[in-house]
């Protein structure tokens, strides 16, 4: 993946190309929003990091600018400020996803992972197909080597998030934003006692488990 | 060289300004009485003389120059305010009381004249008074002049002039006067207000403008000046408690997490130790610390907001019920019995993701502090005050009534509170989620012992009808 961090701090973009780079993908750096703009309208990217508070040019205007300029490349915003309000002005300026600081950086490489695979699948899905795990998304079915699974609504959404991110780390955190839409820290791990639901429905009784624990990070549905 | 303050006030500019503007109108008015007055008085003397001419001009047609000379000396005798003379063509006088025409030339067509007569006073002192009269020609040629002693009207037109000079100097210092009055007056409550903002300028958050009571624009500027600065500290206090807060919640965790990494460098140097498991565990203690401050951070923004952001109209039943969706099956993981009653057909004001947070931070601890085999039960439903409530109640061990006031007490007891078993950060969220939200967090007595356990408890998040 082809990748441009827009982050005035050279330290966390250093850390943040270093960590990309060895995950094997190709990281390109600006130092502020203006250099941002003028790297972005050289070159194709698959995704954007862009940090909000930046010298020169902000991260919002430059993602605002690139949007009037019809760029769609995905953009995932940085910012040390959290709240809700914050968060909607980075969406509506054009960013398709929001990380708080501090972040942890398994978090950061799936949300933009997760980015760059939605771009892929512009086109209106109707059926869903990871492995043997098969999801009719009009018939609200989900079978597995042609056995029907019973899901709950809640599960099936969840389920349909995991195949729609196959083979990706998915964290707790985008699983709450995603499928339950909060954006909070539950205490307990909620998420966890809803996969580990999931799982046994999909998992037990077959050869091979799908639903996989990323130590540090989440989940993720193998291929 | 400056003006004394005085003088530099917008109320006093404008105070003259008034009074230049009032000074204008009062002139012209003034003026108008002037001419009505002393006009009117000429007018009305010119028109007694024409009578009288007239008069003597009707003997003068009856008994020729001589009726008219004896009328003459008739009425000159009387005490009319008239004075006569009858002269010859060429001038010479034949008759009258008056010496000579006041008129140096005369052309022999009607003409008036003003003039001066003298007279003596009760003193026997000669003084002058003005006069006006009126001089003809006769048919047979002889002069007639007839006059008034005008000195009394005169005297009336000057004591109306000077009433008037009078009443325009009152006019200017009465608003003078009046302007000096209300420019101290405004000034004296600007000064008030400036000096709040100077002191508030300096360092003193605690100063506040005086409201006088008067409930005029000065009280209102003064109560919203107060109102501010009441925001401006509670808010600067929210701030301040907030870095106290988070100094104090995180100085252990962080140098607990600061020991660890020291011993686990000093067991690596020396050889021993595991590497992976001691940076696994460091970052499990930052991800703690992480925590901490996020929702430290969040409780000190609602409490310095005082208010939940973008609130919306909303469904409690169905917020609760997607909580209920959310924490049932861990419930159900760690074998507690769950149920929910949830009123569907109520209505709040808030904001979602707060009250969301609050419900999950109650469910969260009534979760963490039942023991196995316990039951935890969500309502939503509606006081007789018309107040909604969601209320969790566990079979836990509850919390000790002494203990309860002081776990929803504000943020700044929270390092008391924290240390009681049941009441972490996360209270304190929802009790600040409950006071953004104009409503409150209630703590009561659960059902009561089940087996060697409780009371259990009842924590309730009220909020005032939508």
């Amino acid at each position: 993946m082809r990748i441009l961090i827009v982050e005035d701090d050279v330290e966390a973009a250093e850390a943040m190309d270093r960590g990309l780079t060895e995950g094997g993908h190709e990281c390109r750096r600006a130092a502020d929003g203006e250099e941002g703009l003028a790297v972005a309208r050289q070159a194709e990217f698959d995704v954007m990091i862009v940090d909000r508070m930046m010298p020169r040019m902000d991260g919002v205007t430059l993602v605002e600018t690139l949007r009037r300029d019809g760029d769609q490349t995905p953009v995932l915003f940085l910012s040390a400020l959290g709240e809700i309000n914050d968060r909607v002005t980075g969406l509506k300026a054009g960013g398709d996803d929001y990380l708080v600081k501090p972040y942890a950086f398994a978090e950061l490489i799936a949300r933009v992972e997760a980015l760059s695979r939605r771009r892929e699948t512009g086109s209106v899905q109707t059926l869903l197909k990871v492995g043997d795990l098969e999801m009719d998304l009009i018939g609200r079915s989900v079978h597995r080597q042609g056995k029907e699974i019973d899901l709950q609504p809640r599960e099936f959404q969840l389920l349909e998030f995991m195949m729609r991110h196959a083979g990706q780390s998915v964290t707790r955190t985008m699983l709450l934003e995603k499928v339950w839409e909060y954006h909070f820290d539950p205490q307990t791990n909620v998420i966890d006692v809803h996969i580990s639901r999931l799982r046994s429905k999909i998992d037990k009784g077959f050869d091979r488990a799908m639903l996989q624990t990323v130590r540090g990070a989440g989940y993720r549905l193998e291929t | 060289m400056r003006l004394p303050r005085l003088f530099r006030t917008t109320p006093f500019r404008l105070t003259l300004l008034f009074l230049a503007l009032f000074g204008a109108a009062a002139s012209a008015f003034l003026a108008y009485i002037y001419v009505a007055t002393a006009g009117e008085a000429q007018r009305r003397t010119d028109k007694e003389i024409t009578r009288e001419a007239a008069s003597l001009a009707g003997a003068y047609n009856r008994g020729g120059l001589d009726g008219l000379n004896q009328s003459l000396i008739e009425r000159a005798a009387n005490e009319r305010p008239f004075l006569y003379l009858l002269m010859t063509p060429q001038g010479q006088r034949i008759s009258g009381s008056i010496a000579e025409s006041p008129l140096d030339k005369f052309d022999g067509s009607p003409t008036w004249a003003s003039f001066s007569v003298s007279d003596l006073d009760a003193e026997n002192r000669p003084v002058k008074h003005p006069a006006r009269g009126f001089q003809e020609r006769l048919a047979s040629g002889e002069i007639l002049f007839v006059g008034a002693d005008i000195g009394e009207d005169q005297a009336y037109v000057g004591k109306i002039v000077r009433a008037l000079w009078g009443a325009g100097a009152l006019v200017v210092v009465l608003g003078l006067a009046g302007g000096v009055l209300v420019s101290r007056n405004v000034s004296r409550s600007m000064a008030s207000l400036t000096d709040v903002v100077a002191s508030v300028r300096n360092g003193d958050f605690g100063a506040r403008a005086r409201v006088r009571g008067s409930r005029d624009e000065f009280d209102e500027l003064a109560e919203g000046i107060n109102d501010m600065l009441d925001r401006l500290e509670r808010s600067m206090a929210g701030h301040r408690h907030a870095g106290d807060a988070i100094a104090h919640d995180l100085r252990s965790p962080v140098t607990r997490l600061r020991a660890r990494l020291e011993a686990a460098y000093i067991d690596l140097e020396a050889g021993r130790g595991n590497a992976e498991q001691a940076l696994a565990q460091a970052l499990e203690d930052t991800d703690g610390v992480l925590k901490t401050f996020g929702a430290v951070l969040a409780i000190a923004r609602l409490q310095a907001a005082g208010e939940a952001p973008s609130p919306q109209l909303l469904n409690p039943g169905e917020l609760a019920a997607n909580m209920a969706e959310l924490y049932e099956p861990v419930c159900e993981d760690v074998e507690l019995e769950f149920r929910a009653e949830l009123a569907q057909d109520l209505v709040v004001r808030g904001n979602h993701e707060f009250l969301a947070q609050a419900l999950a931070n109650i469910l969260d601890n009534a979760v963490k502090y039942t023991p196995t085999g316990g039951a935890i039960m969500l309502r939503v439903r509606q006081r007789s005050s018309g107040e909604v409530e969601f209320s969790v109640t566990d079979t836990g061990p509850g919390v000790p009534e002494a203990d309860r006031s002081r776990v929803v007490d504000r943020f700044v007891r929270l390092e008391n509170s924290r240390n009681q078993p049941g009441a972490g950060l996360g209270l304190s969220l929802v009790a600040a989620v409950a006071e953004a939200h104009h409503g409150r967090l209630e703590l009561a007595e659960g059902p009561g012992m089940v087996g060697d356990i409780g009371p259990g408890l009842r924590v309730a998040l009220v909020l005032p009808r939508a």
